[in-house]
């Protein structure tokens, strides 16, 4: 694994140093702030409407950190993952497509630790702005509703967390082997419709990754829904396509 | 730095193939590569010169053949071969956002030096490539800058060989002559493999030349030797008196490939078959009354090699 702390090391100043400090995390942390405060002005924004619209009656029970929690993980699942997945189409193409890779991979760095390095600045980054975010997300919910139980909202992002991380493996494994952005991102968007789909069927749901990406709100809405077998799947998953990726950049021509 | 014995070469490339669809990019190249030598590896664009490089930095697989450097196979031994070059690709990408300095920092990490060692090693290298103290941005640069960033990148590990491909072909004039300087100034401390199309470049800076064409290396030699070589075929005389009678004479001849006035009185012949040359143009000079001032063997550029190798047409 030579050169693996040198270029992880180049990963982590990358990201502070450009535009990857502030896509990401500005995207959860606008819905960390606005989904709480959406949630709480919602009952009022529609009242707006039905005073302007005489004859039409509305009723809207007050809304609860548990709908603000919801919109969250609401959010997470559909824009910040879709977000997620076209920022990391271009994680390991984009190196060749510059031209770096090829300055870089003729020093002594395996390829191996090359996608490795790149697969553990996007978690790092991936897990931190999904904290930071929650730990927002439940302040500003604390703020409006003056009550946020932390551990439904903990254990829902960390069932979102292991979604997010299974897709962080399954683009590294698309751009180490499709060279445009675009190409590896519809290629992850297609895995994010199928997963949907097999949602639909009882058996993938308990025991494929497809359980995971419904467990968050189900979670939160107090049902019990079946975790072991969707995160054993999903780690596996996400494991598979990293040294999947590993396997397939190695064997490919700079 | 190289050393400089003559014992396992510093590159040995024995039947090297590679095909891309239905193009035979390198077609059984065979060449070696003294070590302490600046060798040219010259060639037309599309010969195969960036093919072979890629191949042996490990960026390529060959599909036949093999490929050594200091005695290694370069498609088994990996990291280690990686440790002993030094690389430029022609045109290489830096990160945008880095400096000069913190590109070198990063290279010789990758390298394993760190320390005092790197401190003086980044500070040399600067210097070489002109660029201490700036502290621009690399997407700043221009061309020419990120050409002497590439070499000073390239030398980070002192390596035994460094590999150039096409270093100065998108420079203008300023910037070539300031790359140039660069690999001069490397003559003797280690291997420069310097992959080219550009054939003044090759004649100011190499001792050693390859030509590539359409995938084979058509020759192999110092470049004195070289011009020696195809020089002897040409004939370079010079007679008392103006005769274009001569000239018709020896164009029509068996053993002339061409003539050319040089002056009033001179004629520059290109001959196929030096021999009969030797006995025919005294004779024939004679044989019209006119003395005989200068008969010697011609200089050739590299140029004339390079394009009687590879045909007029590249």
């Amino acid at each position: 694994m030579g050169g693996f702390k040198t270029f992880l090391r180049k990963e982590f100043r990358e990201i502070f140093k450009t535009w990857r400090i502030w896509v990401l995390p500005g995207i959860v942390l606008f819905f960390a702030i606005s989904g709480p405060v959406l949630t709480a002005f919602t009952p009022e924004l529609l009242k707006t409407v039905t005073t302007e619209q005489p004859g039409v009656i509305i009723q809207i029970p007050d809304p609860t950190f548990l709908e603000a929690y919801a919109e969250w993980i609401g959010n997470l699942s559909q824009i910040v993952l879709f977000a997620a997945i076209i920022i990391f189409g271009g994680m390991v193409s984009g190196e060749k497509k510059s031209g770096t890779a090829m300055l870089v991979l003729t020093k002594p760095i395996t390829r191996t630790a090359f996608v490795l390095a790149k697969f553990v600045s996007n978690l790092v980054l991936l897990v931190c702005t999904v904290a930071v975010g929650t730990a927002v997300t439940w302040g500003v919910t604390l703020a409006m509703f003056g009550e946020a139980p932390a551990e439904k909202l903990l254990v829902s992002t960390g069932l979102f967390l292991i979604l997010a991380i299974l897709f962080l493996g399954v683009m590294t494994l698309f751009s180490s082997l499709v060279d445009s952005q675009a190409g590896s991102a519809g290629l992850g968007i297609l895995i994010l419709v199928v997963l949907s789909l097999l949602g639909l069927w009882g058996p993938a749901l308990e025991y494929s990754p497809a359980g995971i990406m419904s467990a968050s709100s189900s979670y939160l809405m107090g049902k019990d829904p079946s975790l072991l077998w969707p995160s054993v799947t999903s780690v596996v998953v996400t494991l598979l396509a990293l040294a999947g990726g590993a396997f397939v950049f190695s064997r490919r021509e700079l | 730095m190289a050393e400089t014995t003559t014992g396992t070469p510093a590159i040995e490339i024995v039947g090297l193939t590679k095909v891309y669809g239905k193009t035979r990019a390198l077609d059984g190249v065979d060449l070696e590569v003294p070590q302490g030598s600046v060798f040219g590896f010259l060639g037309p664009n599309g010969a195969g010169k960036t093919t072979t490089l890629r191949i042996l930095t490990g960026l390529a697989t060959p599909d036949q053949g093999t490929a050594r450097i200091l005695g290694r196979d370069v498609t088994d031994v990996d990291n280690d071969v990686r440790s002993d070059i030094g690389f430029l690709p022609d045109v290489p990408g830096f990160y945008p956002w880095m400096t000069a300095e913190e590109f070198l920092r990063f290279s010789g990490g990758l390298f394993g030096i760190a320390g005092e060692a790197l401190d003086a090693r980044v500070k040399a290298l600067l210097e070489l490539a002109g660029l201490t103290g700036v502290k621009q941005k690399v997407g700043g640069y221009s061309r020419g800058m990120k050409q002497r960033l590439g070499v000073a990148q390239a030398l980070i590990n002192s390596p035994k060989i460094l590999m150039l491909d096409e270093p100065t072909s998108a420079l203008d004039p300023i910037g070539r002559k300031e790359v140039l300087d660069m690999i001069t100034a490397l003559a003797g401390r280690t291997t420069v493999f310097f992959s080219t199309h550009i054939l003044s470049d090759v004649e100011r800076v190499c001792d050693t030349v390859a030509i590539l064409h359409k995938g084979t290396v058509v020759t192999q030699a110092p470049i004195n030797e070289l011009k020696e070589r195809y020089g002897s075929q040409k004939l370079v005389l010079e007679v008392t008196a103006q005769s274009n009678e001569l000239a018709s004479l020896f164009s029509a001849a068996s053993w002339c490939a061409g003539v050319e006035h040089t002056n009033g009185r001179g004629l520059t012949l290109t001959v196929s078959d030096i021999e009969a040359a030797r006995v025919a143009v005294p004779a024939e000079v004679a044989a019209r009354g006119l003395g005989l001032i200068r008969l010697e063997a011609g200089e050739v550029s590299l140029e004339e090699v390079f394009v009687d190798l590879v045909g007029g047409g590249q």
